[in-house]
């Protein structure tokens, strides 16, 4: 484990000196400190009474703090679930292709280590990255919400948790990508690829009749049986930010089948790697 | 004398890299056999796609061979544990370029499964010439640094067996005088030192053997000496004013330079005998060589014989 560990932490190192993740975390922090500086909120017995946002007034009929914030935390979610994983496939693409670029992958193959320490270590170090952000982003929001309405909910960092599996899922994509062909551009775009089909596969059962029935009804049904159904767990994880009753039949299901998929995705890239001459 | 294993042991090594899509393949090596005796100097020298790259990576893991047995230190090369024995230098080293050295080392140390101790790193730094750069990144450093600090990295946790591709590339001529020294300094310790360098120069004072690969085999190996060795002819400058027909007669040929000469001996004494003639003729010798062959010549002589 220890050179998983090993490998995970040059990759922090790694990402740490990009002035690009860099800019992202500022930027997160600069979007929490304006809502935390412009936002005004009052609560009366539990209720929302009235709420400022750069001093101009919201209005808004007197509801309940948690029905109130609902709206907030279901955007919040969708944005860290997208957003978080748009981000982290541009962000991270370049990672893998990078240590296995020539002059480095035969420095560290030649160190005693394993070959799938390297990969495995490469994804626990994009995954601790992205569960950092994550976490950074919603407990940040949860903290000003709740110091600010005084209503406490862990939905938002459930729904980060839920955005990192899924971004676990496309990452796994590009890391195989990476073991395959050497590119940062072709790493972002399987990720970008397999996001899209993720999205498309939440939505399949909507989605066939839109295709005539026969060969084609039946390609779409075969690719999209096998693909993660992002969209659906992105749903999920807006319903558990706002508290809100689950959409989707069985969660555990879904999230069983991210990551088998995941796992299915990286096992291929592990043989790939194993084998592959540098 | 007691007999010692191999530090490295090539049995009919084949290395064919396969293309997708495109029949048959690139043989880089075919049919390797080489020794390297552990405690030695061992330089591979050979014209560009030989196989000394494959062959340097096949000994390490990183390529996986076609064909043929490979032991390195009486182990596997896929074996970490033989790994950890092995300190390697890369011909192009790519580096962190935001990190210090020191940062690079200690994650180097870490990942060879040692305590990371930035005393000893440091040392390990000063030892390469680079005590002045450890608080710069690594990305501001000169081509000649970059090296330094790849060898200090292969140094780390003081390897038995030390695999340098073009160690000196970019290092200026007193930097290269240091890493001769450094590399002196491991064999006299007992490390095994297994050096592909294009310059033959350099190969020629840090190696006692050599061999010689073309087209995916070894044409040549040997100790250096044996294989620069020239015949029975010795090179003789004697001092301005020796008499040329004196001398022609104890033996000694007229050369190109000014008071140079050449004299067939087939032992010392013969040579002896010669040079006690010229120094009955009033010559005065000033300089005594052996005509032997420099290591170009050798390289060049063996591969086109090979060709």
């Amino acid at each position: 484990m220890k050179p998983v560990l090993g490998i995970a932490g040059y990759v922090l190192r790694e990402a740490m000196s990009r002035k690009f993740i860099l800019a992202f975390m500022v930027g997160i922090t600069l979007v929490l400190t304006v809502v935390a500086l412009s936002l005004r909120i009052e609560v009366v017995d539990g209720a929302l009474a009235a709420s400022r946002l750069f001093g101009e007034e919201l209005r808004n009929s007197i509801r309940s703090v948690d029905v109130a914030l609902r709206p907030v935390y279901q955007a919040a979610a969708f944005l860290v679930f997208y957003g978080g994983i748009l981000f982290g496939i541009v962000a991270c693409s370049d990672f893998a292709p990078s240590l296995m670029s020539p002059g480095r992958i035969e420095h560290l193959l030649a160190l005693p280590i394993q070959r799938w320490h390297l990969l495995a270590g490469t994804f626990l170090g994009v995954m601790v990255l992205a569960l950092g952000g994550t976490l950074y982003g919603t407990t940040g929001l949860v903290l000003i919400f709740g110091v600010k309405a005084g209503y406490w909910t862990a939905g938002p960092l459930i729904a980060g948790l839920l955005a990192c599996v899924g971004f676990a899922a496309v990452y796994a994509v590009m890391l195989t990508a990476a073991t395959l062909v050497r590119s940062a551009a072709l790493c972002a775009a399987s990720g970008f690829v397999f996001l899209v089909g993720g999205i498309i596969a939440g939505y399949r059962q909507q989605l066939t009749p839109f295709f005539e029935e026969g060969l084609g009804r039946e390609a779409f049904r075969a690719v999209t049986l096998v693909l993660p159904r992002l969209s659906a767990l992105a749903m999920a994880a807006g319903d558990i930010a706002a508290s809100t009753p689950l959409e989707v039949h069985s969660l555990g299901m879904l999230l069983l089948g991210v990551l088998v998929f995941g796992f299915g995705a990286l096992a291929v890239g592990f043989w790939r790697f194993e084998g592959k001459d540098y | 004398m007691t007999s010692q294993a191999p530090a490295i042991e090539v049995r009919g090594l084949r290395k064919t890299y396969h293309r997708a899509f495109r029949k048959g393949g690139t043989e880089a090596l075919r049919g390797m056999d080489l020794t390297v005796p552990e405690g030695s100097a061992f330089g591979l020298i050979g014209p560009n796609g030989a196989g000394k790259t494959t062959f340097i990576k096949s000994i390490l893991g990183i390529v996986q061979p076609t064909e043929g047995a490979i032991r390195v230190l009486g182990g596997s090369p896929e074996d970490p544990r033989i790994r950890a024995r092995i300190g390697y230098l890369p011909e192009r080293l790519h580096l962190p370029g935001t990190w210090t050295a020191p940062a690079f080392l200690a994650t180097v140390t870490r990942l060879k499964g040692l305590p990371v101790d930035p005393a000893v790193n440091l040392r390990l730094l000063e030892r390469v010439g680079l005590s002045d750069a450890v608080g710069r990144r690594i990305g501001g450093y000169s081509k000649g640094m970059r090296q330094r600090l790849g060898l200090a990295a292969a140094l780390v946790g003081t390897p038995s067996l030390l695999v340098l591709d073009e160690p000196t590339d970019g290092i200026d001529p007193m930097g290269r005088m240091e890493v001769r020294r450094i590399l002196q300094e491991e064999v006299r310790r007992g490390t095994t030192l297994f050096l592909n360098s294009h310059l033959l120069a350099e190969t020629e004072r840090v190696c006692d053997r050599v061999a010689i690969l073309a087209g995916g085999r070894v044409v040549r190996e040997g100790r250096l000496e044996d294989l620069a060795r020239g015949g029975v002819r010795w090179l003789v400058r004697f001092a301005p004013g020796a008499n040329t027909e004196a001398l022609a007669a104890a033996g000694f040929l007229r050369g190109a330079a000014e008071g140079q000469y050449a004299v067939e001996a087939e032992d010392p004494a013969a040579l002896n005998g010669a040079l006690d003639r010229a120094r009955a003729a009033g010559a005065l010798m000033v300089e005594l060589r052996r005509d032997g062959t420099d290591l170009e010549s050798v390289l060049m002589g063996t591969v086109e014989a090979a060709a």
